[in-house]
Parts: C-alpha cells; sequence; structure tokens
C-alpha cells in the first residue's frame, strides 16, 4: 500500500473542479505546456500555479523539460491507489455476495437435475 | 455508496432464488461460500443476540456481537478490525420476499473516514477561503 499522508494530498488535490479539469484535460490530450493548461481557464495566472503545485505534491502530475520548454503530463498511479483504499469494503462484500448468490443459483439447478 | 463528513457506509443488494427464511439461515451458517464467515483461519461464531464471533482471515483480527436476529427478515451485527481503526461498525442485512425469491440487502455503516474527513475538511476550507475572498475583495471595491 502506499502511505496515508499521500492520501491527504490526493485527496485534497482532486477536491476542487480546476485541478479535476485540468487533469482531465492532461489525460485527453497528454503533455502540455504551462500556457496551453492555463490558456481555457479563467483563472489567474498565479492561481493555476497553485494548482498545479497541489496536483504535482499528490503526485498526480510531472514536469519535465524538453529544450526550453516544459511540459506537464498526468501519473495515474496515485488515483488507483485512492480508489482501490475506497473501495476495500466494496470489493470484500460484492466478492462474498456474488459466491452467495452463485451457491444458491447452483442449489435450483441441481434441484431442477434432480 | 453514500458519504457522510464522518463515516464511510457501503450499501448492497442481490436477489437471490430462495425463500427469505431459507436465505436467512443460509447467511448463519460458515459453511455456506460467500457468508462473510466462510473462508478463515479461525472461527468462534455465536450467532444470537448478544453472541460474539471472532474471525481470523490473513492475519487479521475481526470482532462483533450481535445486535439483531428478527428471522427471516434482519439481522444485525457490529464489526470491528485493525481496518476499522477500533471504531465498532454497523452490518445490517434485510431480507424481503421478492416474487419467488429474496430481495437481500447488505449495509455496512460506521467505517471511520479519517482521512477522506480530513480531506473534505481542507477542500471545504479551500472553498470558504476563496469565498471569504471574493466577498473581501467586492466590498473593499464597494468602499
Amino acid at each position: 500500500m502506499f502511505n496515508m499522508e499521500n492520501l491527504d494530498d490526493i485527496f485534497t488535490a482532486i477536491s476542487h473542479s480546476s485541478r479535476r479539469a485540468i487533469l482531465g484535460r492532461l489525460a485527453e490530450s497528454g503533455p502540455a505546456r504551462f500556457t496551453d493548461i492555463a490558456e481555457p481557464f479563467d483563472l489567474a495566472l498565479n492561481s493555476v500555479t497553485k494548482h498545479l503545485k497541489l496536483l504535482e505534491r499528490a503526485g498526480l502530475i510531472k514536469r519535465e523539460k524538453r529544450g526550453r520548454e516544459v511540459f506537464i503530463s498526468i501519473r495515474g498511479q496515485p488515483l488507483r491507489a485512492a480508489a482501490v483504499w475506497m473501495h476495500d469494503y466494496e470489493r470484500f462484500w460484492n466478492k462474498r455476495l456474488d459466491q452467495f448468490e452463485e451457491y444458491f443459483k447452483d442449489k435450483r439447478k441441481k434441484e431442477k437435475k434432480a | 455508496m453514500t458519504k457522510s463528513a464522518k463515516t464511510l457506509e457501503f450499501k448492497f443488494e442481490r436477489t437471490i432464488p430462495a425463500p427469505p427464511a431459507e436465505v436467512f439461515d443460509a447467511w448463519l451458517n460458515p459453511d455456506i461460500p460467500g457468508t462473510p464467515w466462510h473462508e478463515k483461519d479461525k472461527l468462534i461464531f455465536n450467532p444470537k443476540v448478544d453472541g460474539l464471533w471472532y474471525w481470523l482471515i490473513t492475519g487479521t483480527s475481526h470482532y462483533g456481537r450481535f445486535t439483531e436476529i428478527a428471522r427471516p427478515n434482519r439481522i444485525q451485527h457490529t464489526w470491528m478490525s485493525k481496518n476499522t481503526l477500533g471504531e465498532e461498525s454497523t452490518v445490517t442485512l434485510t431480507f424481503e420476499k421478492k416474487g419467488d425469491g429474496t430481495l437481500m440487502t447488505l449495509l455496512h455503516a460506521g467505517l471511520p473516514d479519517a482521512d477522506v474527513a480530513k480531506s473534505h475538511e481542507a477542500g471545504w476550507n479551500y472553498f470558504l477561503d476563496k469565498l471569504t475572498n471574493h466577498f473581501g475583495t467586492s466590498m473593499q471595491r464597494r468602499a
């Protein structure tokens, strides 16, 4: 597993619609420059910078220098980790209940055959 | 799945091709696959009101007590493990007749949500700060 501190950072990062929109855009179009990311948003550039810092702290984006330009891209791993954490009990009970339902279906089939 | 600020709950539904009493009895029989206590390293199981259960699986201990046993419609028991951070969560099962079968619901409620709650708080503080800033600046403008 991953540590809980990082989980706080991940949930904080995705708790704002602008940051989710930034992630969505990066997921769709691949690596982008800061100006490309800021352009569709009606936001001050320094608040875009703040959003990117929070996303970076959560490990959800990475910056890469290509020549003189910096490209920003999405990292999916922390989101998957957060989803696994959220759904531990979801998976536990679904697996049990599926087995339970299956047990009765098999039982009915056997009864019909008999 | 619904969430409150402090606890998480998970709700599930299944339609089982057997009458409620049969489904109810099966759920309290650890020999039946799919019951929570079926796969086990150790099990102590006393399914009656105020009866206790202990379940060990892959090194994790789980404990609880039965709080309601109303054949054939309702079972409720508590659930504690390291995953509930020592909190007593609640598992409630209901069995309702649906045609020839049973509509079964399982609600696991009261699971601690410390990390999510903290980040909700962080999220709300973020919004409230923005709102305060917004009104702060618009009032300054008016002045």
